[in-house]
């Protein structure tokens, strides 16, 4: 055995599990049971979009192809996000307006008037600034924003269950594995602000950095200005 | 076991409630820190999930520990990962909130200390079945499932990681022994 010549020391090693002290594990069963229980039914919804989608391209280039060998025209949508992905041919407005009735607020405030769970990405600590946009009647926003290091990092989370929020243009996507579905758009690209009303607001249209966009339950994600996929997803991983 | 593959999640409640304080033990033990809860509650689902693929050859408890101790090397990666995100966004990385580890206090002895430093010293391989086989008192077969690792492979790396970690220790002296 060779076990036999590290008898003491495997005998210390025990003898260190036994000393280690770990704090007490928290009670995970309701936490487990709550979780296993919601997701069963968001499944088949993600597969319905996925499948949706899938078509739509499969339309798309079933039509242009002849045509053009790129794919252009074709839209895809992650719950409350539309994305076409065709290259802009309008110019945007020179001077946009933000999104309407935008005001500020601070977290707490924010979790309790949104009719959504509100969370942050623990990895970016504090945010500088919290913006509720687009309030109903009751003061209910629709679009709650979290804006880190000074403006570069923007974190939109809105409830995606609604018609899309926010129309983006872009000819260059990718899919990437994050919640129910995500895609990250590495280069700007045009965002425009669809209100409430279902009507597309130009003149909220502004250029948005590289942006990675994805859903989770009833919740949409926007997370804008980090500059490559690497770091978005990790930021996003550390939403809670 | 068979009623929670069956989706019965009272039954899967069952296993939650024993396996907790293991699978709870070994993350810390893997170093997941303040975060083994986090890492215990994803394992728990991640492994309902999985249940159709459970075979039953080293039990539950090791098939379950593998998801965290899978979890917890992803954990360690990408804190290391954010650690480099904060420093390329131009935030210096805070203290870790889990510093100092509990167990640094709760210890005691200066040699059992230092016996944990040259352990936290090793590669994470040596020191992952060291940690399995001997502060969680693991079986041979149970580290081989945890780890992922041919039962064979376990038996060598276990003698190799002692060695190493028996050259870096002082001669001993047990008082008492």
């Amino acid at each position: 055995m060779p076990e036999q010549e590290f008898d003491a020391l495997i005998e210390e090693l025990r003898e260190l599990g036994r000393a280690y002290a770990v704090p007490e594990a928290a009670d995970q069963r309701q936490a487990v049971r709550r979780r296993l229980a919601r997701p069963a039914r968001r499944r088949p919804r993600a597969r319905f979009y996925l499948s949706a989608i899938v078509a739509a391209l499969v339309v798309a280039v079933a039509v242009i192809s002849p045509a053009r060998a790129a794919v252009v025209g074709a839209f895809r949508r992650i719950a409350g996000i539309e994305l076409r992905q065709e290259t802009a041919r309008e110019t945007l407005p020179a001077t946009p307006s933000p999104i309407p009735s935008i005001r500020d607020a601070d977290l707490a405030e924010a979790r309790r008037v949104a009719p959504f769970p509100v969370t942050s990405p623990a990895v970016l600590g504090s945010p500088d600034r919290v913006l509720l946009a687009d309030l109903d009647t009751t003061g209910a926003p629709r679009v709650v924003s979290l804006v880190y290091l000074g403006g570069t990092v923007r974190f939109d989370q809105f409830d995606g269950t609604l018609e899309p929020a926010f129309l983006k243009t872009a000819p260059n996507a990718e899919w990437v594995t994050l919640g129910d579905g995500a895609i990250w758009l590495p280069m700007p690209h045009p965002v425009t602000y669809v209100g409430r009303d279902g009507v597309a607001r130009t003149e909220t249209a502004h250029l948005a950095g590289p942006t990675l966009i994805w859903a989770t339950g009833s919740v949409t994600y926007r997370l804008e200005g980090l500059t490559t996929l690497e770091d978005a997803m990790e930021v996003a991983r550390s939403v809670r | 076991m068979a009623r929670a593959r069956a989706g019965d999640l009272d039954a899967y409640e069952i296993l939650v409630e024993r396996c907790t304080a293991p699978a709870h033990r070994a993350a810390v033990l893997l170093g997941a820190g303040a975060d083994a809860d986090d890492v215990v509650q994803e394992a728990f689902v991640k492994a309902y999930r999985q249940l159709g693929r459970y075979r039953g050859d080293a039990g539950f408890k090791a098939w379950l520990l593998a998801i965290v101790a899978n979890e917890t090397r992803n954990l360690v990666r990408s804190r290391r990962r954010r650690d480099g995100v904060l420093q390329r966004a131009g935030v210096r990385a805070g203290p870790e909130p889990h510093e100092p580890d509990p167990a640094e206090t709760a210890v005691a002895g200066e040699r059992r200390r230092f016996l944990l430093e040259k352990l936290r010293a090793l590669d994470a391989r040596d020191r992952d079945v060291l940690v399995c086989r001997y502060l969680l008192d693991l079986s041979e077969a149970e580290t081989a499932m945890t780890l992922g690792l041919p039962r064979g492979t376990v038996k060598s790396r276990t003698a190799r990681a002692l060695g190493k970690l028996r050259d870096r220790m002082p001669v001993e002296e047990v008082p008492g022994a």
